[in-house]
């Protein structure tokens, strides 16, 4: 993927994105803050054009923001994380609490103290929901299975759930902050601790903005072995999502089913690459090393009987009456909702949004596959169980494609990573979008922004909500399949 | 249809690995050791000088320059086993999982290569001791104070029919109201502090706090930032440590297992 990088720090940058959200023919792909070289603040709106291409508008910002939200309800989010992490005054945001920092937030930790208008929160104020028979019900942050943390605020009228509203940002661990300063072949690692079961994907979008900002070309085998990371990834993702969904309806031969299939795809990948989710092997200009073709071999094996295992019992779960009465109409996600709040990834698929990194701006390998996207228009649980399924076939087959087509030669090529350079790079990871920003200042990271695909989709899960009972609110949840920590970061 | 499920589910050979495979097993943590006779001055330098947090560091003691390994710190990028030209390589053995933060020190001559010994244990009455615990109950509540979500992979992991942890009486529960034993990991995110204590004081006693992976042993990665408290031990009491970014499913197991050794041989004294 080219990188078009707009230089171009003017305020007219702010006005140009706002322009082009308010005619509404682009898509919000992020929202960020950075400081400039002389401490002035500035504002990046990164949209998706209609032509499918990234644009980065830039600018200065000088006393308030005027919010987008009310426009683009995407922006939300992007907006209160710039409020708490730049200080930037935003005009006409609807709910400016914070978003990053809790009430309990001790004063003065915060990434740059001098211009932070943090320090202790105050306290988060809920919306209310008045009326007879309304009861709160709060979940989290510590919850019942082996999960991340979250606070999940019901209101509910006897089983139903009339709202409900996110408070998260647990784990945030200041790692965009975190970046700055190290120097560029570093980052990668970092990036892998993002959000561990993402890991390589991260990894990877890592690299790709490194390639790109430096107008580097990573040799085709390394190119073949990130696509194979990349799809082996999304294939545990899938299979591991499926079976909790199986098992959050009390199915617990499937669920036990898959997680060892999972297992059976960690196995061979540990025997493979030496370790279980491809840690470490992605670096700026290729791979680590290489994987010899013996083992390739073993690995296509796995993946080839893992496909076929699951594909069999993916079709007798779903075609069993007490699964479909579950799962069906259950979680609805109306493709306007998933529209206006801008959703990616299978979760965009399943309400009918057919958008693909993979397929709308191609890197890698990809370049060379004509992909197939799945979609489905109803939105709800059962849709996002049938695009995961889909999906973990297509895996199969391009890693399947990529292992018999592998090209010769080496798998990493040097960087001249000791330079300046502005570059990123998005990447098509499980959950959907993933993108990376970088800003290189002699080697060195002077800013690194993550668009995390659950960053995006989180805001659409409470909208997935009403009518819903309470009960089956994990299994909602788990169709989503959003990571905190990536969220969060 | 369901019981098709069943059917398949029962005719596919079973997975399930044995207690002997897993207990001390560390492979694919891509934790370094060193091979002995092998290291010398310049590679431990060379190892050292690309850790990228510190978990191997130089020093010298008494005349003898050493190679620290802590591997509380190491994520397991493999860089020094790549850099240390064949002087270290991914263990397959001996990554100590469940025990006190000092224990995850190694240290190496760095003139002949050998191991300076903190401590001895024998294998054998290791063995002997594990399968005298097995069969009593642990139940559990994992916590994640702030972690990536990378521990909690191999974690879950631990339920599959590969490892099958129910076997040992070993569960994990909703609450830490119902749990022996807490599970926590990550570095403590500063929006996490007051639910980790919380959840820490919730817990009956006697309680046992397992730090998993470099974050939850030594803040990892994540040391230093604005928006991290530090290590597990920073903010509760910690009986064991288990390292690895990720630690495997069978570092997981051999941790929690010495972890109650270690505390069947402190009820005992």
């Amino acid at each position: 993927m080219s990188a078009p990088v707009s230089s171009s720090r003017s305020s007219g940058g702010i006005a140009d994105a706002l322009a082009l959200l308010k005619a509404g023919n682009c898509r919000l792909v992020s929202i960020f803050g950075s400081i400039d070289d002389d401490g002035s603040r500035c504002v990046h709106y990164l949209l998706d054009t209609e032509k499918r291409e990234y644009r980065l508008y830039s600018g200065q910002v000088q006393g308030a923001l005027p919010s987008v939200t009310a426009i683009t309800p995407a922006a939300a989010w992007y907006e209160r994380e710039i409020h708490d992490l730049y200080g930037i005054a935003i005009e006409g945001h609807p709910n400016l609490q914070p978003l990053v920092f809790h009430e309990d937030w001790p004063e003065g930790a915060h990434p740059r103290p001098a211009i932070a208008n943090a320090g202790a929160a105050g306290e988060y104020r809920f919306l209310k929901v008045e009326g007879e028979g309304v009861c709160e019900v709060p979940v989290g942050p510590v919850h019942a299975g082996i999960i991340e943390p979250g606070h999940f605020r019901f209101s509910v009228v006897g089983d139903t759930v009339l709202h409900l509203e996110l408070h998260h940002f647990y784990t945030h661990k200041g790692t965009e902050a975190l970046m700055e300063g190290r120097q560029v072949p570093d980052g990668s690692m970092l990036a892998e601790s993002i959000s561990g079961d993402n890991c390589f994907a991260h990894a990877v979008t890592y690299c790709q903005a490194v390639e790109n900002a430096f107008g580097i070309s990573v040799p085709p085998r390394g190119r073949a072995l990130r696509l194979i990371g990349l799809e082996l990834e999304r294939m545990l993702a899938h299979i591991g999502d499926f079976g909790a969904l199986c098992g959050d309806v009390a199915f617990s031969v499937p669920a036990a089913y898959t997680a060892r299939l999972k297992e059976s795809l960690l196995r061979v990948s540990a025997d493979c690459t030496g370790t279980r989710f491809w840690r470490g092997l992605c670096r700026p200009g290729g791979m680590q090393y290489d994987l010899p073709a013996e083992k390739l071999r073993a690995l296509a094996d796995c993946v080839a009987e893992t496909a076929r295992d699951f594909a069999e019992l993916a079709q007798k779960c779903l075609e069993t009456p007490s699964i479909q009465n579950r799962f069906e109409t259950t979680g609805i996600l109306h493709r306007d909702l998933a529209r206006s709040l801008c959703v990616v990834g299978p979760v965009a698929r399943a309400s009918g949004l057919r958008l693909d990194v993979r397929r709308d701006h191609p890197y890698g390998r990809y370049r060379t596959f004509a992909l197939e996207v799945p979609s489905h228009s109803a939105g709800d649980v059962m849709a996002r169980a049938r695009i995961r399924t889909q999906e973990t076939q297509i895996s199969a087959r391009l890693i399947a494609h990529a292992i018999e087509e592998m090209p010769s030669g080496a798998v990493r090529i040097s960087i001249p990573w000791q330079a300046s350079a502005e570059g990123f790079s998005a990447v098509e990871s499980p959950r959907g979008e993933l993108l990376y920003y970088l800003r290189i200042n002699e080697g060195r990271i002077r800013r690194c922004h993550i668009k995390s695909p659950s960053f995006q989709n989180w805001p659409a899960l409470p909208l997935a909500m009403p009518g819903n009972i309470i009960a089956d609110f994990p299994l909602i949840n788990k169709s989503f399949n959003l990571s905190y920590s990536g969220c969060d970061r | 249809m369901i019981f098709d499920v069943a059917a398949q589910s029962l005719a596919s050979k079973s997975a399930l690995l044995p207690i002997e495979q897993l207990f001390g097993d560390c492979t694919a943590s891509r934790m370094p050791e060193v091979v002995a006779g092998r290291l010398n001055y310049e590679l431990a330098c060379k190892a050292a000088a690309v850790c990228p947090t510190q978990a191997l560091r130089l020093s010298e003691e008494d005349g003898c320059r050493r190679l620290m390994l802590d591997y509380g710190k190491c994520t397991g990028c493999g860089r020094c086993i790549e850099a240390g030209g064949g002087a270290l390589r991914a263990a397959a053995t001996g990554v100590p999982c469940g025990v006190t933060r000092a224990a995850l020190l190694r240290c190496w001559n760095t003139d002949n290569g050998s191991e300076i010994a903190f401590d001895e244990a024998s294998p054998d009455s290791i063995a002997r001791q594990i399968r005298s615990l097995l069969g009593r109950a642990l139940n559990i509540r994992q916590v994640d104070a702030g972690s990536c979500n990378g521990c909690e992979a191999e974690i879950g992991a631990l339920t599959s029919p590969y490892y099958d942890l129910e076997r040992f009486g070993i569960h994990f529960v909703a609450s830490p109201k119902h749990a022996d034993m807490l599970l926590v990991t990550g570095p403590v995110a500063r929006n996490m502090e007051q639910a980790l204590r919380r959840t820490y004081e919730a817990t009956p006693s006697p309680k046992l706090v397992v730090a998993v992976g470099a974050c939850g042993c030594s803040g990892g990665i994540f040391h230093g930032s604005y928006a991290v408290s530090g290590a597990i031990d920073a903010v509760i009491p910690v009986d064991g440590h288990i390292p690895g970014c990720p630690p495997t499913p069978a570092m997981l197991l051999t941790g929690i297992l010495n972890v109650l050794k270690g505390k069947q041989v402190r009820s005992y004294e």
